[in-house]
């Protein structure tokens, strides 16, 4: 009696679990959603930025299966945690490109992770689509690395001649010691002297650093019309607070890295007078970035910052492609080269022959605590 | 600027201090690195943060009750990670001490986001100016208050029957056990009183930089064992010491040579050290019990 109760129970087991392969592998059939993966640095040193991320990715998923879908298909968002880190983000391309139910990948966030994995994505042919990685090397990454965010040479080059429209003469700038910050120094440091600016300092600091007294102690000795920060909104936020208790008293110029509500909440009056050039700014003239705007603070009950925006925008061109040329790989990216004056949060984009954004940027300030657009 | 960038020096050097404190004395009686403690520091920090901006409490108060909730938090890593493990060998609860790291900074991701806080006080923003040096509030509260956490923790150690103990519980585990020491206490307090001065520090640093964020522990506890390592490890006067000498070398480093080489220029300092003197400046040759 006990034999056979075991054996029944056996029997039971095998069917249940047969039947639960068989129920799991229907379900895949089934619904087969589109998949898009997201690789973002969800842990790490650069983890908020990676919530960002998703939030804006999954945002445009959201949006697009709340009014059906494509094609009656959901769109699903598959993040992978590249933890901000180059060797962590190989790996983490190797996982996207074989599966082959990852048509596209929304990512990476830095520009060092970009740059690592570009020769894998481009390699299996399946389009890297950075929301974020603004370092001028991307350009060359090859013809499956997109990005929505122009290059720091073009941002540093604007900067410089809208410093000079400024009225700066005597410019210092603190940069992050990355890809970015040091791509953001080459292209300024360029355009200075024709500007007939004067770089009295460069100073770098470690991405994570937190104390910058020692940098704006040599600084405040040569005191400039400007500071140039080639960072983040946190670091920005710590400079233009420990200035303010060394007493060092300056302008603070910028590029749309420090555009946050972050920077204001952790900066204080210390960003007040704040330069910085943005691409998404709701509440001007951009409807999009409005409706965006409004849409996440709903979702998410807090105010996105650009890196949301990116990623919604990255994430939106994506869905784009899979709606116009179907879920495929290689025409994904055939549609991506010929997508013209697409018009999103960040402004109206269209891609270069190199997969480099083409927009116009927008001149903000901050005023009493808040962003507003330079007049 | 010399004596400008040798006041941001000390400012950072007596944080290090204070931190490099609970590594040193948990080593000095467990012989044991808790890697944990840099994220001990920065739920110090948190605490701080959470007892001010959602209890609306005042400043002290929240050092001292952040400090109190911190050495609790320190005594249960102790009693839970760690005295499980203590016969085991030394990798072991180093290992578990990784453990509770990722496990402290995931908790406070999830507890408090991933983003940076600011600190909300007014407190600290003002500045002070003698001669060419400009002092902030917060670096003046935190030169003062280091020094008299220190100067209490060194009275403490050397003149109440307690910290003979702990002293003695620091060179021989089975001795002091033998002399009626009860050394689980012990141990418990040493990681009590590491833990209060890391939440301190964490609360002081949050004020300074104006920021708390889960991994803030990360660079300030491998500076922190470094100045502790620097002084001479299990040495409290050498954690002190380590401590300052760290800052105000990183600081001047930074100032003459190149912010680039601070890092570079602080651990040169640290092998050459450790060169001519393998115990530390401050450390006392182990003796190795057979």
């Amino acid at each position: 009696m006990k034999k056979t109760g075991s054996i029944l129970a056996s029997i039971a087991l095998a069917a249940s679990l047969l039947a639960g392969c068989s129920a799991n592998g229907g379900k895949q059939d089934a619904d087969g959603a589109i998949q898009i993966g997201l690789a973002a640095p969800i842990s790490g040193t650069q983890a908020q930025y990676g919530e960002a991320f998703k939030n804006g990715a999954e945002l445009a998923a959201k949006q697009v299966n709340d009014a059906g879908g494509i094609d009656g298909k959901k769109v699903k968002i598959v993040i992978q945690d590249d933890k901000g880190d180059p060797h962590e983000a190989v790996n983490v391309a190797n996982k996207f490109v074989t599966d082959k139910d990852i048509l596209a990948v929304v990512g990476h966030f830095n520009s060092s992770a970009t740059l690592a994995t570009a020769p894998i994505y481009n390699k299996n042919k399946i389009v890297e689509i950075s929301p974020s990685s603004s370092a001028p090397a991307v350009t060359n990454a090859g013809e499956y690395t997109f990005r929505v965010i122009t290059t720091d040479a073009f941002q540093a080059a604007y900067l410089a001649d809208w410093s000079k429209e400024l009225g700066y003469r005597k410019v210092a700038l603190i940069y992050e010691q990355s890809d970015f910050g040091l791509g953001l120094l080459d292209v300024y440091k360029e355009a200075a002297p024709k500007n007939n600016i004067e770089i009295v300092a460069a100073e770098s600091y470690n991405p994570g650093d937190k104390d910058f007294s020692t940098v704006l102690t040599k600084i405040k000795e040569k005191q400039p019309d400007a500071i140039f920060i080639g960072g983040f909104y946190n670091e920005a936020a710590l400079i233009a607070q420990q200035a303010q208790k060394l007493g060092l008293k300056t302008d603070y110029i910028g590029v749309d890295s420090l555009y946050s509500e972050a920077l204001l909440e952790l900066g204080g009056d210390a960003v007040e007078n704040m330069k910085l050039i943005g691409f998404f700014y709701p509440g001007g003239d951009n409807e999009e970035a409005t409706k965006f705007a409004e849409a996440y603070q709903t979702a998410y009950n807090s105010k996105p910052d650009t890196y949301a925006a990116y990623a919604y925008v990255a994430t939106s061109v994506v869905i784009e492609a899979i709606k116009h040329n179907g879920a495929d790989r290689e025409k994904i990216k055939e549609y991506l080269k010929t997508l013209h004056d697409y018009k999103g949060p960040t402004g109206v984009l269209s891609f270069d022959e190199n997969g480099d954004v083409v927009t116009t940027p927008e001149r903000l300030t901050i005023r009493n605590g808040a962003f507003e657009l330079y007049q | 600027m010399f004596l400008q960038q040798l006041v941001n020096g000390l400012t950072i050097g007596v944080i290090y201090a204070l931190i490099a404190l609970g590594y040193t004395m948990v080593y000095g009686i467990l012989k044991m690195v808790n890697f944990a403690h840099g994220d001990i520091f920065m739920f110090g920090s948190f605490l701080g943060l959470f007892f001010m901006k959602h209890l609306h409490m005042p400043l002290y108060l929240a050092f001292l009750l952040s400090a109190a909730a911190t050495s609790a938090i320190g005594v249960v890593i102790e009693r839970v990670a760690y005295r499980p493990l203590r016969t085991a060998d030394r990798i072991v609860p180093l290992i578990s001490a990784l453990g509770v790291s990722t496990f402290l900074v995931s908790l406070a991701q999830k507890l408090w986001g991933t983003e940076m806080h600011p600190f909300p006080t007014a407190f600290g923003r003002g500045t002070v100016t003698v001669g060419s040096i400009t002092f902030s509030e917060i670096q003046i509260l935190i030169l003062v208050l280091s020094f008299i956490l220190m100067l209490g923790l060194h009275l403490f150690v050397t003149r109440t029957k307690t910290g003979t103990a702990m002293r003695a519980t620091s060179m021989s585990l089975t001795n002091a056990a033998l002399m009626g020491i009860n050394t689980n206490h012990m141990i418990s307090l040493a990681f009590a009183i590491g833990s209060a001065l890391a939440a301190c520090a964490g609360i002081m640093v949050g004020i300074y930089y104006n920021a708390v964020y889960p991994t803030m522990g990360y660079m300030a506890g491998i500076n922190a064992f470094t100045a502790a390592v620097l002084g001479g490890i299990g040495s409290i006067p050498g954690a002190m010491l380590g401590g300052i000498l760290l800052g105000v070398v990183e600081n001047l480093g930074g100032a003459y040579i190149s912010t680039q080489y601070q890092s570079v220029i602080s651990f040169t300092i640290l092998i050459i050290v450790l060169m001519i003197r393998p115990t530390g400046i401050l450390g006392k040759k182990d003796i190795n019990k057979v």
